[in-house]
């Protein structure tokens, strides 16, 4: 705490005419900020030695209702402490110009094309200004996250074509891939520009997914919108729902029983390993190496039945609720899961000796993908890439939620960030995770799985909340609105941030090497997309 | 080698080891099953994901894993429309998507069926009505099987898939 204060008062020095709000909550420093002191302080709290500020989460809001304002909130976790600090500044009135902060941190870049397109808001200074989300066939002004356009507005349509980077010269070609890829996967259009067989430059045309989720959202009531969030992204179901009830939990000031928190953490660690061992088989299969994909898709088979047969669905949709779990499992249940985990590891363990021991597996995915720390950490990549690239980061144990306060976890972490390294990441995690799951079991206390709120929230009152899913941080900002409703809900999985990183592993590498070096990202392009 | 001989001896065959399917869902029409005779009982699929969340692809990787091992009966997932027989939709089909999905079912050599794979893509589930969501799949292209769930077991979709099959 001693540490979290000196912070506020090197930044207060620094900034004397920042004003600092006392009365919200005590997990984060807020500030308030002019909107022209933006781009000086937090390039301060970016580079400053003892900060060490990552952008962790940009957002907006519409405020023009009740205040006639844009809000602009930017949520920066200081690496050594891993405390919040969150800057807010207002634009008032007509004025749709706002600084942008791109020059001097990069991970900002996404955030601020979609608050552009989102809101109309411009940043000014910005080196791509080029749409994002919505694709240039849009009709002009529309802006579908302000307040003034219907949620169900039927859009237009207009003539316009995506304008990618190009790189000209004597045998440099333009390979385009996508929307509609080769495999079972979701959609999105991959420019490469080549010459001979090395990657020069890969430019990624996503958000062909877009649901319109975040708007979607403030339809909803706080209490009705958990199945929304579970669909955010259909891997990342618990993940998505636990951070949204955790944000409106904080709303309505309401304590989760502590076995419903130890059960939340069961079923996200189920499916964290469910998705780890699909990934170490898709990986291997990425390289031609079939066998041990048919056994990771057998066991994540038996994972997935595992999961039906406790909660009766296969990705444990119907699970968490506001308060805590809609479902307890009973000791027999527990005994079951253990020992379903105890096959596992023993099965899981032989396939990964036979895969250490393939020698022209391990040759095709060392050195390739790398992913050096300062990319990642100039992209504020987050979950198990950065972890693959030297980020020591996890919110498990960084920011304990759930029951992980009491169940320490082991973070893994390599430096290389290679495929090898991502996929080693995701072995490690899947024994790590096991191990959570036997805890749980011996530690788990008896008691109620689910609280009732008992208050309701103030309109405008508004709270963070943040999970570490299989990806990576999810983070939610949910503001209450009136008699229960949701004012706004800023969503952000971990594909967000990561997708733009994986323009940088490529480089160098050959197309041909690309489909492992993505896989073994495997990002969400609906939880990128919304 | 030893090793990779034992690990699959040890594991033995585990193709069927899944739950009977249960959702009931409609046998598919007479002129569905006519138009699928033309196929032989071999049926190369093509899916397309026009903004679903993703859950129902993972249930369609889920049917070329060992234990439902959908080419033995004879479905195989093509890698471009231009080779498939049947096109499988998932997803509300979103604004941006929409051409997309036309322009694939024009690729897609006739004579060629449509399977709308779970609620998204029969009646956009959770994502009706947004104004970035333009489905569900039959506003845009002529479906002809549909399978419900959110997402549907891959049990179902097996069973779904193999009911098209049967000889009229």
């Amino acid at each position: 705490m001693a540490e979290s204060r000196s912070c506020d008062e090197v930044l207060k020095a620094a900034f004397p005419s920042i004003v600092q709000k006392d009365e919200v909550q005590k997990e984060f420093s807020h500030f308030l900020v002019s909107k022209d002191l933006l781009p000086a302080i937090t390039r301060y709290l970016h580079t400053q030695p003892g900060l060490h500020g990552r952008l962790t989460l940009l957002w907006a809001v519409d405020n023009r209702p009740t205040r006639n304002t844009y809000g602009l909130h930017y949520l920066f976790t200081l690496e050594p402490s891993h405390r919040w600090m969150l800057l807010s500044a207002e634009l008032a009135g007509n004025d749709r110009l706002f600084p942008s902060i791109t020059p001097h941190i990069h991970a900002a870049q996404w955030y601020e094309r979609e608050i552009r397109d989102m809101f109309g808001l411009i940043p000014q200074g910005h080196p791509d200004l080029r749409r994002l989300v919505r694709h240039e066939h849009w009709p002009k002004g529309t802006h579908p996250l302000k307040k003034d356009f219907l949620w169900d507005h039927v859009l237009g349509r207009q003539q316009g074509e995506h304008h990618f980077r190009r790189i000209e010269g004597e045998g440099v070609f333009e390979v385009p891939v996508g929307p509609i890829h080769a495999g079972i996967i979701e959609p999105g259009h991959f420019r490469f520009s080549v010459a001979g067989e090395p990657i020069m430059q890969l430019e990624l045309h996503h958000f062909w997914t877009h649901r319109g989720v975040e708007k979607l959202f403030e339809q909803q009531t706080l209490t009705a919108a958990v199945p929304l969030a579970e669909r955010v992204s259909g891997d990342t179901t618990i993940g998505h729902s636990l951070a949204y009830c955790q944000a409106v939990e904080s709303l309505l000031h309401l304590e989760v029983p502590r076995r419903g928190r130890y059960l939340r953490s069961l079923f996200l660690e189920l499916e964290r390993l469910h998705n780890h061992l699909g990934d170490v088989g898709a990986i291997c299969n990425d390289t031609a190496y079939a066998l041990p994909h048919a056994h990771c898709s057998r066991m994540k088979e038996q994972i997935m039945q595992l999961n039906d047969r406790l909660t009766g669905s296969r990705f444990l949709r119907g699970v968490t609720r506001v308060g805590g779990v809609a479902i307890d499992l009973t000791a027999a249940q527990l005994a079951e899961i253990v020992a379903e985990m105890d096959r596992i590891e023993q099965d899981f363990s032989e396939l990964e000796s036979i895969i250490a021991h393939n020698a022209s597996l391990i040759d095709r995915l060392e050195t390739t993908g790398v992913l050096t720390e300062r990319t990642a950490w100039d992209h504020a990549v987050v979950g198990v890439v950065g972890r693959a690239s030297g980020l020591d980061q996890d919110l498990r144990r960084d920011r304990p939620f759930a029951a992980y306060d009491e169940l320490p976890v082991k973070v893994v972490n390599y430096r290389y960030g290679d495929v090898r390294a991502r996929m080693r990441v995701r072995m490690d995690e899947i024994h790590e995770s096991m191990r959570l799951v036997r805890e749980v079991r011996l530690k788990i206390p008896q008691g109620p799985v689910a609280g009732e709120p008992s208050r309701v929230a103030q309109t405008g009152e508004w709270a963070l909340s943040a999970v570490e899913g299989w990806r990576g941080e999810i983070l939610y900002m949910v503001t209450a609105g009136e008699n229960g409703t949701i004012q706004r809900c800023k969503v952000r999985d971990p594909s967000f941030v990561n997708w733009p990183a994986i323009q940088w592993a490529v480089i160098g590498n050959i197309i041909p090497d690309f489909p492992l070096i993505n896989k073994s990202f495997n990002l969400s392009y609906a939880g990128n997309d919304l | 080698m030893f090793r990779i001989l034992k690990k699959s001896l040890k594991t033995g065959v585990v193709t069927g080891r899944h739950p009977p399917a249960i959702q009931p869902s409609e046998p598919p029409a007479p002129e569905v099953r006519k138009k699928a005779s033309a196929f032989n009982r071999s049926l190369a699929i093509r899916e397309v994901d026009t903004g679903s969340c993703n859950a129902c692809e993972m249930e369609m990787n889920a049917l070329t894993n060992p234990v439902y091992d959908v080419e033995r009966f004879g479905i195989h997932i093509a890698a471009s429309p231009r080779h498939a027989d049947a096109l499988v939709v998932t997803g509300p089909v979103t604004v941006n998507m929409e051409r997309a999905l036309k322009d694939v079912y024009k690729q897609t050599p006739d004579p060629k069926l449509v399977i709308a794979l779970g609620d998204c893509a029969i009646n956009c589930g959770a994502f009706k009505g947004s104004y970035a969501v333009t489905g569900p799949v039959d506003r845009h292209i002529p479906v002809d099987v549909r399978i419900p769930g959110c997402p549907p077991r891959p049990a179902d979709i097996l069973k779904a898939l193999t009911d098209i099959q049967e000889r009229p």
